[in-house]
């Protein structure tokens, strides 16, 4: 590991910041030496994206000292930032799907024929796209519209953005939430070249395992203060989530009495859709949480699509409680008992214009309308919904009043959890119940789970997290391409075996 | 009223109070509608007539009907272009069933009956098509009821010039004519309906199954479907009330001109919409109430009673009820913006 | 969704009650008042009277209001109702349907506010009202036969072409039927090849004609309902390569009615060679009259006839002092 006694490149020092008089930001400091990765981890809400944003231009600060390259540095706005050398990869990348690579990269300041004459130019672009895009090791035309571009590929322009803007500094916020395991490997691999080039760089994460093995230092935020840190290397998991959270957790997972029976719930036998699954075949049981890896791609998503009657099979058979079930309509699927916990929250799971009540009440409103016109009864409803609210601990007063698009990640996801939960369901299908949420939600999450299969029902538990399906399931089904590759039980869990398992290791190699 | 209360309060106080119980109201479009009508008094003194405030009425309540409908379709998200078209439809085809000049029942007892459901069947049909082809079919519903409209407006035309020489066709019996001119207890019968209309589809709004559906669908359709809503069947019958509540207005229309036309409607679908939206009622779903879209009828009707009154012309007429309409739209903006914040 | 609690409902409430019920309240009036619904001011025509009028009101000390319903019937009968509340002397109405009208017409009668329907009568009712129209079908029916003598004087046959109004308005029936009462005697010498369709709307015209002159590319004989669509012919006959003068070579013997500026150019510049004229200023004359007739308790006839003239090079500078479109015309060209 390099050592970095060089000036550094960026020093931050008693930043403090207030939003409508509440302070969120007290006396955060930290330093950047050219070439040196800092990770940056904290729990949602914990200060990391106010830090950043100030940084980015985004928002003024209070008050404290930022110095870049030894200059003070005060950004007047986002794009004042980055003519000064701070670039900002946003979670959510900011390009123009429809226009090209080149076009993205300079659209901020296109290259000139004269000062004042509106015409740029072309081939001046194209050289220097080129030039930043083998930086990123992307080997595609500066031409070739965004919009054809993979996920991973998009974040590689968004770094060639920046380094066509001579950035000093990079800031990474949650770069990997929709990577491949393939293409977060090339990023990394960039992110060690831009490092020798000596780029110094922000990275922000939930993912602790990617921030110890990518970071030379880290710093830990909680409740707006820096409470803890260190090089990574002598920094263990164990220690960061602790500083995080504020107390020690030996456990990441709840512990759990095994209540698993030998009673079948849910029962898929030979189900089959061209392109999408083939022959899958497995049964949960009641008490069972059972665990779905495999990567993005894989058929892990499609097929809990299928079993919700979302989406169409052409093969196979399934049994709910032993009763054939055709998983033709949602509705019935619910009817069986069946809840759907789906991987895009925001966008499939909740109403976030719609308040915390109307959201859990939706999935349950028919059980709570009148033979007459369907007529609601509401005092009825209300009370299950707070009661369900209360179930799943939403840290919030105003069920009825406070919109969901307000709270936080791991709040939304509660809500999700508690309009399942009010139906009481049979057969739970999570799929990545703990993307984007914090440490300490995702702990609430699991023990809801454990809650559930003690309660009698079954969990068919997909995640892309190694670590947490082998700390909450009790067998694991592996899928690759559409089927299931491996099965593998408690005993005899470990992550480098389900990883060969998820890639086919052995079978890639014969083809 | 509560201007002199707020005054003793000061400057402050007087824009907090304004910020919160003027700006941010629900009902701000209807203060809006105080405020124009106190406005445009000394110009137009009789607008404080009980025959005026009639005519208001009278202006509103078949506007109001098809508002109603056209908000339900918005609260999903969708648009029906096509209740204009279906008005005109209805009002020729219904005509033509019951005119004492050669009409398909003339003199019989059924005329009037069959008549209306003449009218209903039509709006009714109109609206599952359009329903149909915005959910089985996936087609954007600007699309399904532009193209509805167009084709039934053409359509409208041709049926008249196949049933009579004229443009349009009268001779309508008495009894059809009276449910938009008559009274029962005082009451004109058109202000029976639409009461009836705004209460039966504010509870099915605000307190049914149903309606809470409307309001799931409008504002996340994919969860939703995945919540257990019956998505497509809620949908499709979004359009179908909405053309049911056109053919009603129809019959309200032509009865009050005594005359089902082709051409009945063809202007006011801007008023449509126009009045849904300037109540509140957002073009992008999940947003609406049937009181909102009261308060936006009444304020168009009274725009356009000022504007008949004053007889200035033409330019200025639409000149002054695009300013007044702008201006709404850009108080609801900014109160949009500050709920925002907040 | 917030619930409307009870206190803003009665505030809401005792507002929309303020609205509809204030106390009445009533203006004096000066002078006689007048209201001009019109349903349009879409061609010269139109905007010719409503100017006519306003001058002719100023100059007799009446006032006037105006409205405009954009085609919407419904709409006319809410102004008709605004008119009736501002309690005018007068109702000048251009309705654009003629049963659609009828309510209008009684509500009118029940405020006892004499109505003139102006140009386009009313269809067969049992209220009262007066309609001024020109006696279109004589009017067309001079005009044909003007062109017809114009054919035999020249000699040869002829192919035919009208372009009719739209027919839910009286006026274009009369025209249509006074071409075919003239042309319908010299079927030796003229055959009708093409009825084209306007509804009123210049842009159908254009395609029509353009369509008949691709069918029949020798027509030879043409009448219009209206001048409003005269840009639209002389365009097409320019493509057709029909665009020419009287006493050239392969002239069109080409009729009109209304008597618009354009008009009076074209026989001005000789490729029109009549045009059957509304006297727009007798019309608005003999609507004013039937107002004060009506104030003084008589009751004019339910229709008055405008009987028109026509204007051709034989009798242009004699009789274009009455035509209305020579007045505008003359502003334009200083």
């Amino acid at each position: 590991m390099a050592h970095f006694a060089a000036k550094p490149v960026l020093a931050v020092e008693g930043l403090n910041k207030s939003f409508f008089g509440v302070q969120v930001l007290f006396d955060v400091g930290f330093t950047l030496c050219p070439g040196e990765v800092l990770g940056l981890v904290g729990e949602n809400g914990s200060g990391k994206s106010t830090t950043m944003n100030i940084l980015g231009g985004v928002h003024p600060r209070d008050s404290g000292r930022i110095t870049l390259d030894g200059a003070p540095y005060e950004p007047r706005g986002p794009r004042d930032a980055v003519e000064s050398g701070v670039a900002f990869i946003h979670q959510e990348l900011n390009l123009f799907e429809n226009l090209s690579i080149q076009e993205n990269i300079f659209i901020a300041d296109f290259p000139r024929v004269g000062r004042l004459l509106p015409f740029i130019r072309r081939k001046e672009i194209a050289e220097r796209t080129r030039a930043v895009l083998e930086m990123v090791d992307l080997d595609v035309p500066p031409t070739m519209p965004v919009a054809r571009l993979s996920q991973g590929e998009r974040q590689l322009v968004e770094i060639a953005k920046a380094l066509a803007a001579g950035a000093k500094v990079i800031i990474f916020d949650e770069p990997t939430t929709s990577l491949t395991r393939r293409e977060t490997e090339r990023l990394f691999d960039i992110i060690a070249r831009l490092k020798a080039q000596g780029i110094a760089m922000i990275y922000i994460s939930h993912i602790l395992g990617d921030v110890k093995q990518l970071c030379d230092r880290i710093v830990v935020l909680r409740d707006g203060a820096v409470v803890g840190g260190g090089r990574a290397d002598e920094l263990g998991i164990e220690r960061i989530i602790a500083l995080m959270v504020g107390r020690e957790i030996d456990q990441l997972f709840p512990p759990r009495a095994p209540c698993v029976t030998t009673e079948p719930l849910l029962e898929v036998r030979g189900l089959s859709q061209p392109d999408v699954v083939r022959n899958i075949s497995f049964t949960l049981h009641r008490g069972e949480i059972l665990g779905i890896s495999g990567l993005m791609g894989s058929g892990r998503s499609e097929l809990a699509r299928i079993l919700f009657g979302l989406d169409p099979h052409a093969e196979g058979e399934i049994r709910v409680g032993g009763e054939p079930y055709a998983a033709t309509d949602p509705i019935d699927a619910m009817r069986r008992g069946i809840a759907f916990l789906t991987e895009d929250r925001r966008a499939e799971g909740l109403m976030l214009e719609a308040s915390i009540a109307d959201n859990i009440a939706l999935p349950s409103l028919r059980d709570f309308a009148g033979q007459f016109a369907g007529w609601l009864r509401r005092p009825q409803l209300t009370a299950q919904v707070v009661q369900a609210a209360d179930q799943v601990r939403i840290n919030t007063r105003d069920h009825a009043r406070m919109l969901a698009k307000n709270l936080s990640g791991g709040n939304q996801q509660k809500v999700v959890l508690a309009k399942w939960l009010l139906r009481a369901p049979r057969v739970f299908i999570l799929d990545e119940p703990t993307r984007g949420i914090d440490v300490g939600a995702k702990y609430e999450v699991y023990k809801i789970m454990n809650q559930m299969v003690a309660d009698g029902a079954g969990v068919l538990f997909i995640s892309s997290e190694m670590e947490e399906l082998i700390g909450m399931c009790d067998r694991i089904l592996v899928m690759s391409r559409g089927e299931i590759t491996a099965v593998h039980e408690r005993a005899e869990f470990s992550s480098e075996r389900i990883m060969e398992s998820a890639l086919r290791v052995g079978m890639d190699a014969v083809r | 009223m509560s201007a002199t209360a707020v005054e003793a309060g000061g400057g402050a106080g007087l824009r907090r109070f304004l910020v919160r119980h003027v700006l941010m109201s629900e009902y701000l479009v209807l203060y809006l509608s105080v405020l124009y009508f106190l406005a445009i008094w000394p110009f137009v003194p009789e607008m404080a007539t009980a025959s005026t405030a009639g005519n208001i009425l009278s202006a509103m309540l078949p506007l109001l009907v098809v508002a109603i409908g056209q908000t339900i379709v918005l609260i999903i998200a969708g648009i029906d272009l096509s209740v204009t078209a279906v008005i005109a439809m209805a009002s020729v085809v219904g005509a033509s069933i019951m005119t004492g000049d050669g009409g398909y029942l003339a003199g019989s007892p059924f005329a009037v009956p069959g008549g209306i459901v003449a009218f209903l069947v039509i709006g009714g049909a109109v609206g599952l098509f359009n329903g149909v082809c915005s959910t089985k079919l996936r087609m954007p519903s600007f699309i399904v009821t532009l193209t509805m409209m167009m084709f039934l407006s053409g359509a409208a035309l041709w049926y008249t010039t196949a049933h009579t020489e004229t443009s349009s066709i009268a001779a309508l019996p008495s009894a059809f004519v009276a449910i938009g001119g008559g009274d029962v207890a005082g009451i004109p019968n058109a202000l029976w309906v639409a009461l009836a209309v705004a209460v039966a589809m504010h509870l099915l709004l605000s307190r049914t199954l149903f309606g809470q559906w409307l309001y799931a669908i409008g504002r996340n359709r994919e969860a939703a479907r995945i919540s257990g809503v019956p998505v497509d069947k809620v949908i499709i019958w979004a359009f179908v009330i909405s053309g049911l509540l056109a053919a009603l207005a129809s019959i309200l229309y032509t009865g009050r001109l005594e005359t089902g036309t082709p051409v009945l409607g063809r202007r006011f679908l801007l008023d449509i919409i126009g009045a849904a939206v300037i109540g509140g009622t957002s073009l992008f779903g999940g947003h609406g109430k049937v009181v909102w879209t009261v308060f936006g009828v009444l304020f168009l009707a009274m725009i356009n009673a000022s504007l008949d009154l004053i007889g200035l012309g033409h330019d200025f007429a639409v000149g002054v009820k695009g300013a007044v309409i702008l201006l709404a739209a850009v108080l609801d903006a900014a109160r949009r913006r500050v709920l925002a914040r907040q | 969704m917030p619930m409307i609690s009870r206190r803003s409902f009665t505030v809401g409430t005792l507002m929309s009650l303020g609205v509809a019920g204030m106390p009445m309240f009533v203006r004096a009036q000066e002078g006689k008042t007048v209201a001009l619904l019109f349903d349009s001011l879409v061609s010269p025509f139109w905007v010719s009277g409503i100017e006519i009028m306003r001058q002719t009101a100023e100059a007799k000390g009446w006032t006037t209001l105006e409205a405009i319903s954009d085609f919407d019937d419904n709409k006319q009968f809410e102004q008709v109702q605004a008119m009736i509340e501002r309690q005018v002397d007068g109702i000048l109405i251009i309705q654009t349907d003629a049963n659609a009208v009828i309510p209008a017409i009684r509500a009118a009668n029940e405020a006892g506010i004499p109505m003139v329907h102006f140009n386009r009568p009313p269809a067969e009712n049992e209220y009262y009202s007066v309609a001024i129209q020109a006696d279109n079908r004589k009017i067309t029916q001079d005009t044909v036969q003007f062109m017809v003598d114009e054919a035999r004087r020249l000699g040869g046959t002829y192919k035919a072409a009208i372009l009719i109004g739209d027919l839910g308005d009286v006026n274009a029936i009369q025209r249509r039927d006074g071409f075919f009462d003239i042309v319908d005697q010299n079927t030796d010498i003229i055959e009708v090849v093409a009825r084209i369709a306007t509804e009123w709307n210049a842009d159908k015209a254009f395609a029509g004609l353009t369509n008949a002159f691709q069918a029949n590319p020798d027509i030879n004989f043409l009448f219009t309902s209206s001048d409003f669509m005269l840009p639209q012919i002389q365009q097409v006959l320019r493509v057709a390569g029909r665009w020419h003068k009287r006493g050239e070579e392969g002239h069109v013997i080409f009729g009109a009615f209304d008597g618009d500026a354009t008009a009076y150019q074209l026989l001005v510049d000789g490729y029109l060679d009549a045009d059957g004229v509304q006297n727009l200023f007798l019309e608005v004359e003999m609507a004013f009259g039937a107002f004060e007739a009506m104030w003084a308790g008589e009751q004019p006839d339910k229709l008055l006839l405008d009987p028109g003239f026509v204007i051709h090079a034989g009798n242009l500078e004699e009789v274009r002092d009455e035509m209305w479109g020579y007045v505008v015309w003359q502003k334009e060209h200083g």
